[in-house]
């Protein structure tokens, strides 16, 4: 099944033009790479494309599952790129752009406006299948249908999306060079609410119950690096959990280590975390990091009115202060 | 040996049985996620969901993280003290043929290429009871690697599913063993076993994914200089170590030591060869860039484990792929691989 088939026709013209500016912008040379997504080898994936082959844009697509956060390759990257950004991707160019990491002008920004990206895992306790026992998943407007067994199931679309993704405030992007679209809405102010319920429900126990629910969840981490390595905020060459010396935490899975990577992690990328939702995404044993990351986006929202990635001309929230700060400690 | 078989709701009293002479360990789901736990003695209610553990049962012979040691200033000098032995009788119930062909490949070098006595202890002390899939994953390729989803050749006893019973294999006298007690198994019919043969095909035909593994070897190293091609599969690579932590065959670690004030341990756990800091400590990495360490990770299953051992490290179990954050796909590496090609010298 082509990943294109589960596509409304507002997604298919937004494609065909995808691939048009793609292979144009290649053959003029004005850029040296495409980043995009491809179909993926697994039913309802896509995969990331990165080419310098004009006729490899064939196999650009957009749809409704393409989950990564392309930016993560930009600095990775030698020369000028063409980069597909849906509302997230595009607040963490421009966040790599405040840090210096990229230059604006060495970077085509293809804006994707996006409706949300479809969460199999909530697929999956929806209908009781795993993702490869699915048929079919399309989506059609607000609603999404769902087929296995012969069975076909519709459910608003706000069921099956990323938490993230119900709580995005930018869906469209708002810097770009080329946007595929019209701009989408943000989710209404009900499914914003539902998005944070894990969250609430953490913030209202106990701090020894807290502590004893991330204590079990961190207990599952095997220290892949997967979180760090999707995350275009994660961009040190070299992470402290790797400094040997003096070592800050010690490179073993035991909880309390885990523990201190992620929240040391946490605070490195405040104010450049867009909430994409990559690092809850990557995690093989399901951590729910995301509960972490959106309460400090939260929080950097709540202190300093600040939110990573809208404005490239300012400086990185953590690198500038205001004689003005309320705070004294920095005077 | 004449086949048995077990009703399906007899399998938690059989566990109880073994649970008087083994610690048992059965798949089990923490927070939704698919691992290895000690049985717990309630129903098997895992027979409903499960398929696959995300962490591979190499973790319960090789785990993530374990003291080889500790140590304690006395005096002048230290003090070493060993960890308490490892479990002293245990038992897997419902390992996949995959995975059981992996630990007999992880063998080869834990025995062969060295002997770890942590890993050997563990392993001499471990019986298989492996469970035929029925249920694979589209991300499997097993059957590509001469492994069927029913296989019994690596597991001391073989169950299969047959509807209402499980065929009952004793493959090894300490798979034998393990039926001599009770009184739980039964003499099975031709019939049941005419049924089992049905679902090890049916099993089989249900693995679609397929890698042509012939002449792999020769082709990998045919294409080892090729950096343009190396370049290309390895761009969408994050370098994180969820392919080779999670893959039941892949068995590096790293070694660190850790002193509080006068008392400390050496701490092993997994290391991955994705990891830009891989081999850093005794020297430098040798693969700084991202291709070549991807290129180290599909020759050393493909290329060079052959050329040690005489056979793939890989079993097909398919997590590499299904649990990819950016869906990097061995097998459409391994088919992509140039053919024959005239390439020039690594620069």
């Amino acid at each position: 099944m082509a990943l294109t088939d589960c596509l409304p026709m507002k997604s298919r013209v937004m494609e065909q033009r995808l691939r048009r500016e793609a292979e144009a912008l290649l053959e003029q040379g004005k850029v040296d790479w495409i980043i995009g997504f491809e179909a993926g080898s697994l039913r309802f994936t896509t995969t990331p494309l990165i080419t310098d082959d004009k006729d490899d844009t064939k196999r650009l697509v957009v749809s409704p599952f393409a989950n990564n956060n392309l930016s993560v390759y930009l600095t990775g990257i030698k020369g000028r790129v063409a980069i597909v950004a849906k509302g997230c991707d595009s607040r963490s160019i421009v966040s790599l752009i405040q840090d210096g990491k990229v230059a604006r002008q060495d970077v085509v920004i293809i804006g994707v406006p996006c409706s949300g990206i479809i969460d199999l895992a909530k697929v999956e306790g929806l209908v009781g299948r795993d993702r490869d026992e699915i048929d079919d998943i399309v989506r059609e407007g607000d609603k999404v249908s769902i087929t296995f067994s012969g069975d076909k199931r519709e459910y608003p679309a706000g069921e099956v999306l990323f938490d993230n993704c119900l709580a995005c405030e930018l869906p469209t992007p708002q810097e770009y060079d080329i946007l595929l679209g019209e701009p989408t809405a943000a989710r209404g102010d009900e499914e914003k609410t539902k998005s944070r319920e894990k969250i609430n429900s953490l913030e209202g126990v106990k701090p020894d119950e807290r502590w004893a629910f991330w204590r079990n969840e961190f207990s599952r981490c095997i220290r892949c690096y997967a979180c760090r390595n999707v995350c275009p905020a994660c961009f040190c060459e070299r992470c402290f959990v790797e400094e040997a010396e003096p070592p800050w935490v010690l490179p073993i899975p035991r909880w309390q280590d885990n523990l201190v990577f992620q929240v040391t992690r946490n605070i490195h990328v405040a104010g450049r975390c867009t909430d994409c939702g990559e690092c809850d995404r990557a995690c093989p044993v399901r951590i729910p990091l995301r509960s972490l990351a959106r309460e400090m986006y939260d929080i950097v929202g709540g202190l300093f009115s600040y939110r990573a990635g809208t404005d490239k001309e300012v400086p990185p929230l953590l690198t500038c202060y205001e004689p003005t700060d309320v705070e004294d400690f920095i005077r | 040996m004449t086949a048995r078989k077990i009703a399906k709701k007899h399998i938690a009293d059989l566990l109880n049985e073994w649970r008087q002479g083994f610690n048992v360990f059965v798949p089990s789901r923490d927070e939704g996620v698919a691992k290895w736990a000690r049985w717990d003695g309630g129903d098997a209610e895992f027979l409903e969901w499960y398929r696959n553990t995300v962490v591979p049962p190499k973790a319960l012979f090789f785990p993530p993280l374990e003291e080889m040691f500790s140590f304690h200033k006395d005096g002048d000098g230290y003090r070493v003290e060993q960890p308490p032995p490892a479990e002293e009788r245990w038992l897997i119930f419902g390992i996949r043929p995959c995975d059981a062909r992996a630990l007999a490949v992880l063998d080869l070098n834990f025995k062969e290429g060295y002997e770890d006595l942590y890993y050997l202890k563990r392993r001499e002390n471990g019986v298989l009871v492996g469970l035929g899939c029925t249920r694979p994953y589209e991300s499997c390729f097993c059957t590509s690697l001469g492994i069927g989803p029913t296989d019994a050749a690596d597991v001391d006893l073989m169950l299969t599913d047959i509807g209402a019973y499980f065929l009952v294999e004793a493959v090894t006298d300490r798979g034998e063993e393990l039926l001599g007690k009770t009184s739980l198994v039964h003499a099975a019919t031709g019939a049941d076993e005419a049924r089992a043969e049905e679902a090890r095909k049916a099993a089989g035909a249900r693995v679609t994914r397929k890698i042509d593994s012939q002449g792999i070897s020769e082709k990998l190293r045919a294409s080892f200089e090729d950096k343009g091609f190396w370049e290309r599969v390895s761009a969408k690579c994050i370098s994180c170590g969820i392919c080779t932590f999670l893959c039941p065959t892949c068995y590096c670690f790293d070694i660190s030591d850790e002193l509080v004030k006068r008392h400390g341990a050496r701490f092993r756990s997994w290391d991955s060869c994705a990891f830009s800091l891989y081999t850093k400590m005794p020297m430098e990495n040798p693969r700084r860039e991202k291709w070549r360490r991807l290129r180290q990770k599909v020759c050393h299953k493909y290329e060079f484990y052959p050329d040690s051992f005489d056979v793939i490290a890989c079993t097909g179990c398919g997590r590499c792929i299904r649990l990819c954050p950016v869906n990097w796909d061995i097998t459409w590496v391994l088919s992509s691989l140039p053919v024959q090609k005239q390439v020039g010298l690594e620069t």
